[in-house]
């Protein structure tokens, strides 16, 4: 698996060396370098690296908006206090991606784009409505997060697109969100994980988002529980109704994580859980 | 109060400095001058005859220097049935069989050629479980055995039972029987360091084998029979052991690929190096052996067992390795765990296209221990009675001899047992099913302490050897893994010469330089050692202080006359000629002195002075010291198809205890803290005893709920620590009560015990046992997964 | 072909010469010549391989060795002192027992560096945190969490 290495000096650089058919991006490189090694990839001729380009490592608070960049390793994302305190759900889910090494150098855009069923930081970013920005010699486009994803390593990035940054709006303060998720050690990919975002208003639910990983093709959100729960009270009926509708949303498979019944109840415990004992104002 | 001055005293390890620093020295870190990589092209296909071998395009390929397969090597056989082969030729029985082999110069070459090798291959029907291997007219993984006579089955010609008592008297005796069937995965040792070698001849086509082993004198044996294959009768072999990686059984054999590397070192005259990456050491190294076990036991009306029988089953894989002598050691605890005295035990080990398998920690101890320690909890829940009560009854005394002949000389397990309660607060805590889903459990065990005897000679030689400043080096045939072996050497060296700990100099495991030992395994590395230092020490010693009549008072005077030139000196208050002449010598901390003496220093001998002036002596030819001393232990080889024979010189008692709470709603089990109680017969350095516990637990606790190499007809599907979960920091951050019982056992050095395996033991049994009282389910088969939980639940619905 | 590779080794200006696939842990091990790092498991999730790249503790086993053009690249060998003194981290691993076999111990020392770097006085929560990709399969972690509890109090003393 020889291949030459190309740190890119620039942007502009980057966009027509992605569009070559012997290169192949590298970000942090966490997944490529191990899929290479484990010959689940085959070598293109050059690596173009891109983790150090400055315009794709910032990292931008707006107002309302979080803008961060691609190559932004996600340490460097962990330490921003308006992850922390705005989308706790994303800081759970970083928190728990690999080791401190592993989060030390991989990025943000590299856990989407890598497209894992169970990329961890995809279902907050989904119940965050967040976008993706795509970039390449043809232009410069949005698209939702939703639409990003079309199946196990598969995306909608097109041929010599690179993913430049993800968009994430800032829920109102009301908002409530948290990412729970279960593993077999404390070191692992997820068995199931679920994401939720809600504003409880007057006893009512508003605005639920919920999005589950490793128990589909892809991160998705689960919607028609989301419209169930739109509009009701949290009591032990809705909620079971909820799971039943998303249990019926997931497509699950057996591996040595676990099998699919065993996510499909954790989805349903998830869920539960996430709104069981909450009230108006809880974090 | 320590009547010793090392002995049970914290005391770092001598090897840790380099350890911490990046310094020792492990076979991966090694490259000798002119070295050449060895790569293996394994097997596509679990079980098929071999129809073509084609290596031609491996041997363009720029960079390869041999190309060797079965056939253009000679046959060497290996395993101690005889069943295996270095390089295979007619048949592949698992994807783990070696085809061919490739020596280039980078190992990326190597594995490159290997890949280009291409195999023609006839697939043949597997047999992928015992159930289907036993099947009338299976497919059969073997046709002849080694001396060509036709098999007619897949059952492994091993036997080893046990019948004593009168069971059916002891069934009719009961008013209690339980029965159940329990199952232990396939695991993988794990060790930190993959395996490896590095295979060079000399010119007299002598050869020195690197080698990562645990079997340094019965490596070299294996390889001297291997060297005939090559037509080099008489000629020797040298086996070196650099710094370990681990061990954990993995070192109990000898392994196709070190043979592999002596036939690319013969072949092109150059060392050969093999290393595994993790993927090879997951998929191509001999894993723990999986089995079934069922068990059945009673009691009478008061809760004294009746009688115990069990039947084994083991997956043995396609070859033979020591994993199919695993039965040998659940004798111990099938005929001896509790008394017990109408027992029934029998074992089938069955080849299979599965990978095979070898030693781990504990070696079939654990695999016993999980369904005797859950069947005792199921027969005290069904007879009504507290499942500690239940093993304080039965419990193992000292002084008696147990249905194997075990001669129990010192036993702490009923101080154990009760320790463990009292930690956990079991009398308070157990029983409970409160709403949090809190349980409590125990298990306990007996392992063997004091070797274990399975080949003719179980001993240990030893060699001490002072140079002249003062340090003793000492030469052992046993292997340093990890497990603290050479920190128990020097502190008991130090403590049985006279000497400081840091002056003792163990030198690397080589087996030009050391003398014969069987292997560090069975718990059994200090508890030899140490006895044969012991020995050694005392050999020495004495005759370091027949001397101290000659030198004591010539150093001295001289001493003497040089502190009188300094006005102030005022001569010693002390008749220290007297006490010279009466021989009341005393060497202690590196010190001659004679009894009384006042701690002048004028009338004290530094060690290494005393050693030169022997050396250089003044009139009379002077000497030099070295002594040694081979220890065997008073035990005896069972008679196996019997299962009696008394294997160790003790045996090691101990109980462990945890407090869990179970999730209803994922099945996820925490374990809120652990308690392993040990009786250890003397502690001779406590950081490294606890921290034999701790890793033992740790492996346990894996043991118990994280590990399994998961397998789809022979190929192993998670050949790699992403898949395959070893239990991290986070997974221990319990709180663990580690406690030592000292019983003193008169055979041991000072009184020690072997303690390596024991804290492994009785982890998975006191897990399932909580999980019961937590909940009331009960887990018959490893790892307990929160999804096997939560099933088990759901049934119980 | 080989590429140069110019950056701090330990405190010292390194220039190599390295295959441009080679990984930062070839680079040390194979090109620099400081075998104190270890490969494991060549796919991030044992952390043998552990160095600190400009503070971070990172995989040198998923690093790019041309990554590391211009770093500042701190190894287990890095931190005895040039007069070969054990640095107080190391010297607490030996004192506590923090190594048994040793092959986990150069990665567990650089991820202890690390974290002690960012967090003084970490709780033993914190430090099981940080080693959670750090395998050991000797020492069930107790000794190794007790090495790094000790290392940060002895270097709490000595600052008040």
């Amino acid at each position: 698996m020889a291949y030459d290495y190309h740190r890119s000096g620039s942007l502009a650089e980057a966009f027509a060396l992605a569009a070559r058919d012997d290169s192949a991006l590298i970000a942090g490189g966490t997944d490529l370098l191990v899929a290479l090694r484990k010959k689940k990839r085959a070598a293109p001729a050059r690596l173009v690296s891109i983790r150090s380009l400055p315009e794709l490592t910032a990292i931008e608070a707006g107002p309302g908006l979080l803008r961060i960049g691609a190559c932004a390793p996600l340490t460097e994302i962990l330490a921003q206090p308006v992850v922390r305190e705005r989308l706790p759900a994303l800081a759970q889910a970083l928190a728990v991606i690999g080791s401190r090494q592993i989060r030390n150098v991989a990025t943000l855009g590299g856990n989407l784009c890598n497209a894992s069923p169970g990329a961890d930081s995809a279902p907050p970013l989904l119940v965050y409505d967040a976008t993706v920005e795509l970039a390449g010699t043809g232009g410069r486009r949005e698209l939702p997060l939703s639409e990003f994803f079309l199946g196990p390593g598969r995306t909608a990035l097109r041929p010599g697109e690179i993913m430049t940054a993800v968009c994430v709006p800032l829920p109102v303060p009301s908002a409530q969100s948290v990412f729970q998720r279960r593993s077999r050690v404390a070191m692992d990919l997820a068995t199931a994980s679920l994401a939720v975002n809600y504003e409880l208003q007057g006893g009512v639910l508003k605005s639920v988002r919920l999005a589950a990983g490793a128990v589909a093709p892809t991160p998705l959100r689960l919607r028609a529980a989301e419209s169930w729960l739109e509009g009701r009270a949290v009591n032990e009926e809705t909620l079971a109704k909820a799971v039943e509708l998303a249990r019926g949303e997931i497509k699950p498979i057996d591996d040595l994580r676990g099998s699919a019944w065993y996510r499909s109840e954790l989805i349903g415990v998830f869920l539960s859980r996430a709104f069981r004992n909450r009230k108006e104002g809880d974090a | 109060m320590n009547e010793f001055r090392f002995i049970g005293v914290d005391t770092a390890r001598p090897d840790a400095p380099d350890k911490v620093s990046g310094r020792a020295q492990y076979i991966h870190d090694i490259t000798l001058p002119g070295m050449l990589w060895g790569a293996i092209r394994f097997s596509d296909h679990a079980h098929a005859r071999i129809r073509h071998i084609d290596t031609s395009e491996a041997e363009k390929l720029p960079g390869v220097e041999a190309v060797i397969t079965a056939y253009n090597t000679p046959e060497v056989r290996i395993g101690f049935l005889r069943d295996n082969f270095a390089l295979k030729r007619d048949k592949v029985r698992q994807f783990r069989d070696e085809i061919a082999a490739v020596a280039a110069r980078d190992p990326e070459t190597a594995r490159e050629a290997a890949a280009l090798i291409r195999v023609e291959y006839e697939p043949l029907p597997g047999v992928f479980s015992p159930e289907e291997a036993l099947v009338e007219g299976a497919p059969l993984v073997h046709e002849t055995d080694a001396r060509g006579r036709a098999r007619k089955d897949n059952i492994v010609p091993v036997r080893f039972a046990h019948h004593s008592g009168d069971l059916e008297a002891g069934k009719r005796a009961s008013r209690h029987v339980v029965e159940g069937e329990y199952r232990v995965p396939l695991i993988q040792q794990s060790c930190m360091g993959t395996a490896g070698c590095i295979a060079s001849f000399d010119a007299r086509g002598n050869l020195t084998l690197v080698a990562k082993t645990q079997i340094p004198f019965l490596a070299q044996k294996d390889f001297n029979r291997a060297l005939g294959a090559l037509g080099l009768e008489g000629r020797n072999t040298r086996v070196v052991v650099p710094a370990l990686g681990g061990g954990f059984g993995t070192g109990l054999d000898t392994h196709a690929y070190e043979y592999i590397a002596m036939l690319l070192a013969w072949r092109t005259g150059r060392p050969v190096k093999i290393l595994y990456n993790r993927e090879e050491e997951f998929a191509f190294l001999s894993p723990r052996q999986s089995a079934s076990a069922r068990i059945r036991q009673g009691c009478d009306e008061n809760g004294r067992l009746t009688f115990r029988e069990i039947e084994v089953v083991q997956d043995n894989g396609a070859y033979t390795s020591w994993g199919a002598t695993f039965p040998s050691v659940m004798l111990v605890p099938a005929t001896s765990l509790y008394r017990v005295q109408n027992v029934s035990f029998e074992s089938k080990i069955v080849y299979t296209n599965n990978t095979y398998c070898q030693a781990m920690r504990g070696y079939g101890n654990p695999e016993i221990t999980w369904p005797i320690e859950s069947s005792i909890d199921e027969l005290a829940e069904l007879a009504g009675i507290d499942p500690f009560d239940m093993r304080l009854l039965n419990c193992n005394q000292p002084g008696e001899t147990t249905p194997m002949g075990l001669k129990i000389t010192t036993c702490g397990l009923k101080e154990c047992l009760e320790r463990t309660a009292a930690s956990l607060d079991w009398k308070e805590k157990r029983g409970r099913q409160d709403a949090k889903r809190r349980g409590v459990g125990m298990a306990g065990v007996i392992n063997v302490a004091g070797g274990g005897k399975i080949y003719r000679s179980d001993g240990s030689g030893i060699i001490l050897k002072p140079d002249d400043y003062g340090n003793v080096n000492v030469s052992y045939g046993g292997v340093e893994m990890g497990q603290g072996l050479h920190s128990a050497l020097a502190l008991t060296v130090a403590e049985a010469l006279g000497i400081r700990p840091e002056n003792v100099i163990v030198n690397q495991t080589d087996t030009a330089s050391c003398p014969w030992d069987v292997g560090t395994h069975a718990s059994r590395g200090a508890f030899m050692a140490c006895n044969a230092a012991v020995l050694a020490a005392r050999k020495l010693k004495a005759r370091l202080l027949e001397w101290a009549a000659e030198i004591y008072p010539q150093e001295v005077e001289e001493a003497l006359a040089r502190a009188r030139r300094h006005s102030s000196f005022k001569e010693p208050d002390f008749d220290w000629r007297d006490a010279a002449r009466r021989g009341q010598f005393e060497l202690a901390n590196g010190i001659l002195t004679v009894t009384g003496a006042p701690e002048l220093p004028e009338l004290q001998v530094d060690f290494g002075r005393l050693l030169r002036a022997v050396h250089f002596r003044r009139q009379g030819p002077g000497t030099t010291f070295a002594e040694d001393a081979f220890y065997e232990p008073p035990t005896e080889l069972p008679d196996w198809d019997k299962g009696i024979g008394n294997m160790s010189a003790t045996y090691a008692f101990g109980a462990q205890g945890v407090e869990v709470e179970v999730d209803e709603e994922t099945g996820e089990v925490k374990i809120l803290r652990l308690v392993a109680v040990h009786d250890v017969g003397r502690v001779l350095n406590p950081q490294t005893l606890k921290g034999q516990i701790y890793g033992a637990l740790a492996q346990g606790i894996g043991y118990a709920m994280y590990e399994q190499v998961l397998t789809d007809k022979g190929r192993v599907l998670n050949p790699g620590f992403t898949d395959y979960k070893l239990p991290t920091a986070c997974e221990m951050g319990f709180p663990i009560d580690v406690q030592l019982v000292e019983t003193n056992d008169p055979e041991g050095p000072f009184g020690a015990k072997g303690v390596g395996e024991p804290g492994l033991v009785p982890t998975a049994p006191a897990i399932a046992n909580a999980i019961f009282d937590a909940i009331g389910v009960r887990i018959r088969d490893l790892p307990i997964t929160p999804e096997k939980i939560l099933l088990a639940l759901r049934q119980r619905r | 072909m080989k590429v140069p590779l110019r950056f701090l080794l330990n405190g010292r200006e390194v220039a190599l010469e390295v295959q441009p696939h080679a990984r930062l842990l070839d680079a040390l091990r194979d090109y620099a010549g400081l075998t104190g790092t270890k490969e494991g498991c060549g796919e991030g999730e044992c952390g043998a391989c552990t160095v600190l790249v400009d503070g971070r503790a990172v995989n040198s086993c998923l690093y790019p060795a041309l990554e590391a053009e211009g770093c500042a690249v701190l190894t287990v060998e890095g931190l005895v002192s040039a007069q070969g003194g054990l640095s107080e981290l190391q010297q607490a691993f030996v004192e506590e027992g923090g190594a048994q076999c040793g092959f986990c111990t150069p990665g567990m020392v650089m991820s202890a560096a690390a974290l002690l770097s960012e967090n003084a006085a970490p709780s033993d929560d914190e430090i099981r945190e940080a080693l959670v990709g750090n395998l050991c399969r000797c020492t069930g972690y107790t000794q190794i969490v007790a090495s790094i509890r000790a290392a940060a109090q002895k270097a709490g003393k000595a600052q008040s």
